[in-house]
């Protein structure tokens, strides 16, 4: 074996510790997981909605070829869509018939995505504009009001309900248009496009706004879906790394002995070192937190301020309490870090150990932000939800959402978890401060010895 | 005289292994007591239980009356462990190490005492003010001896306290452990030094596989094996074990 060899397979052996192992492992599951629910958000988006449809049987167009009915054309629409769930039995649990009054309960009580309501005028105003065809003047088109209900749910918020809805105002465009004009038709922007679909209200926390989107709203609210669990995701990891290392250091410096046999009590030490790191730490991600400000400034896309929509007109905004909710949620979840971290820190040999303790701490951080930047808690299913919670991080980048959502019980019931969550595990690491453990490892715990003699008695 | 230390049939057990089989000695106030025994012993282990950061697993220990297992506070205030290759705050000088010991132990001005008693001690002139990833191993164990001592502990547990130390400074180290001891603290020290423990120690255990297989003053040892010295001693209760 030459010299070099020698060296690489030393530093290999080194390298791909078990520990670095298990944390290239669970990085792709965790990586495949994610692309499950990103899959399932892109599938979702793709589906056709619940539409409701209202004020359309008196509207029917008739000429002297038959008649253009719209919820009809919806029907056939959705049963010929493709989409396997749809079949001519039960398209009707997909277009559904509404009345024009009290629209968001129905598209409540319905669970729709978007609610279509013909004018009063819209029969009108295409039998008249059809019969001045050739004669010039103004020709008014069959207006059609869209509906939506506006959820902050991550950055697929709104994006389906809107983009879906779009492309049904065109294709009954372009049916009607099929409809009124034949093949020798003359060009007429009327006879191109007989319907306005222009005119679009989206309900946010059950106010009705006009002339905006989900999908436009889901725009301006990037900058809080991405940046908010971004900051909270970099002042975790740092806080943690902080922690981790400390005890790394204080075991490779041969520190630790002598800390511990000092006049003090295991809590004094042990809440210490976790204040000591939550300041450090914090004023670490405030540095970076103004800095990401800045970069994200720069991306006008990503921007609140390039938005011509005003979050606070909507009462998407947070006020003072909300803030300090927020501030709180953010406090709780850096303190369960701390506490995460002093419990793995102790298990931690030397600095280099302890940088790869901080692995875990760096997948339960990513899951919760990746969720919470796509489909968010309100878009996310019973087993997501029960992921996200159990994860004490997820609650600072879940709370924004929630408090836009109105649901203050999810942001209380977050920080209620958060408190029981930090005192347990800091009861833990006391109780590990004060165990054998801190100085002599898990190499000599009676079940992992136990693991690895069944271990080697299989060999 | 009053019993500093008094360890009745101490066992510890790691995993399913038992590393220290019922151990029992007593340590009068101002004796120097030395442990000697090869490595894995159990030494270690020993001093590692007195100094409260290793549950017994059975027995007991008491320092100056209080037992280690159910006042290990108040143990602490009594002892001053010094691990074998000890550290220090590496980002730390020499003097601000010392007062943050010293922060644990007094206040004001007796504090300050502390810490000046701490540098004569550890002897290190004006390096006294440098970092202390400056200091060489000789000087960063004067430091870590001074530390130990400078609070005035009742009992001074100090673990391979010369090791890897140039001749000079070994013998500088054991200079302050004969001068502690006149002042009435009581010592227990682990060493492979035999050499060592003979000329310092008023009194010798020797460990070997976790038991206590001999107790005594290092002539009564020798005069009891017929041999000139300590380490003849070790060897055939070792080997006659």
């Amino acid at each position: 074996m030459s010299h070099l060899t020698n060296i690489i397979r030393k530093e290999v052996k080194e390298l791909l510790t078990p520990g670095s192992i298990a944390s290239v492992v669970l990085m792709v599951i965790l990586f495949a997981a994610l692309g499950g629910i990103i899959g399932d958000e892109v599938s979702k988006s793709t589906v056709m909605p619940v539409v409701g449809i209202a004020n359309y049987e008196d509207q029917v167009i008739v000429t002297e070829d038959g008649e253009w009915n719209a919820y009809e054309f919806l029907r056939n629409l959705y049963i010929n869509s493709g989409d396997k769930r749809i079949t001519p039995e039960n398209v009707d649990e997909f277009v559904i018939k509404m009345d024009k009054h009290d629209v968001l309960a129905q598209m409540q009580e319905n669970n729709a995505t978007v609610a279509l309501v013909l004018s009063d005028d819209f029969k009108k105003n295409i039998e008249d504009s059809l019969n001045r065809i050739g004669t010039g003047g103004v020709y008014l088109k069959g207006e059609i009001d869209q509906y939506y209900i506006y959820t902050p749910s991550g950055m697929m918020s709104g994006t389906i309900s809107s983009a879906v809805t779009g492309y049904l105002v065109s294709f009954m465009n372009a049916s009607l248009s099929k409809f009124i004009t034949g093949e020798d038709a003359p060009y007429i922007d009327f006879l191109e496009t007989p319907i306005d679909g222009s005119n679009t209200f989206t309900y946010v926390n059950g106010e009705s706004f006009a002339d905006v989107t989900p999908s436009e709203i889901s725009e301006a609210m990037m900058g809080q879906t991405i940046f908010i669990p971004m900051i909270i995701m970099i002042i975790i990891m740092m806080v943690g790394g902080i922690v981790i290392s400390s005890m790394g250091s204080e075991k490779e410096n041969k520190t630790l002995e002598t800390l511990l046999t000092l006049p003090i009590k295991r809590v004094t030490i042990v809440t210490g070192k976790i204040i000591a790191a939550a300041v450090v730490g914090l004023i670490f991600g405030i540095a970076y937190m103004f800095g990401m400000a800045f970069y994200i400034g720069s991306i006008s896309y990503m921007s609140i301020g390039s938005s011509d929509i005003d979050m606070g007109t909507l009462g998407l905004s947070l006020d003072l309490t909300e803030y300090l909710l927020l501030g709180v949620s953010m406090f709780l979840s850096i303190a369960c870090a701390l506490g995460i971290c002093m419990i793995l820190g102790a298990f931690a040999k030397n600095y280099k150990s302890a940088q790869t303790m901080t692995m875990p701490l760096s997948i339960l951080t990513i899951i919760p932000m990746f969720i919470t930047m796509f489909s968010g808690w309100y878009g996310s299913n019973d087993l997501i939800r029960a992921i996200l919670f159990a994860i004490p991080f997820s609650h600072p980048m879940m709370a924004t959402e929630a408090l836009l959502n109105g649901d203050i019980v999810l942001v209380i019931g977050g920080l209620a978890y958060m408190i029981i969550f930090a005192v347990v595990s800091i009861i833990i690491t006391v109780k590990l401060y004060d165990s054998d453990i801190l100085i002599t490892g898990l190499g000599q715990n009676k079940y992992i010895e136990k693991i690895r003699g069944q271990g080697r008695k299989k060999r | 005289m009053t019993d500093a230390l008094v360890l009745k049939d101490v066992r510890k057990t790691y995993g399913q292994r038992e590393a220290v089989h019922g151990v029992s000695l007593t340590i009068p106030e101002g004796e120097i007591f030395g442990l000697i025994g090869h490595n894995g012993a159990g030494k270690t282990t020993i001093l590692r239980m007195i100094s409260t950061i290793l549950k017994i697993t059975s027995g007991t220990i008491e320092v100056y009356g209080k037992d280690v297992a159910t006042q290990p506070d108040e143990v602490r205030k009594l002892i001053s462990y010094l691990p074998e290759d000890a550290g220090a705050y590496k980002d730390l000088t020499g003097r601000r190490y010392l007062t943050f010991i010293a922060e644990f132990f007094a206040t004001g001005k007796e504090r300050d005492e502390m810490v000046e008693k701490g540098i004569e001690l550890s002897d290190l002139g004006d390096k006294i003010d440098y970092r202390i990833d400056t200091y060489s191993k000789g000087m960063m164990r004067r430091l870590l001896i001074a530390r130990a001592i400078m609070t005035s502990p009742k009992l001074a547990i100090l673990d391979e306290v010369t090791s890897g130390l140039d001749v000079i400074n070994a013998y500088e180290i054991r200079e302050v452990i004969r001068n502690i001891a006149k002042s009435g603290v009581t010592v227990i020290m682990s060493s492979h030094n035999m050499f060592e423990v003979d000329m310092l120690c008023d009194r010798v255990g020797m460990i070997d596989q976790g038991n206590l297989i001999e107790i005594g003053t290092p002539a009564e040892l020798k005069e009891k094996y017929g041999k000139e010295t300590l380490e003849e001693v070790f060897v055939t209760a070792v080997k006659g074990a």
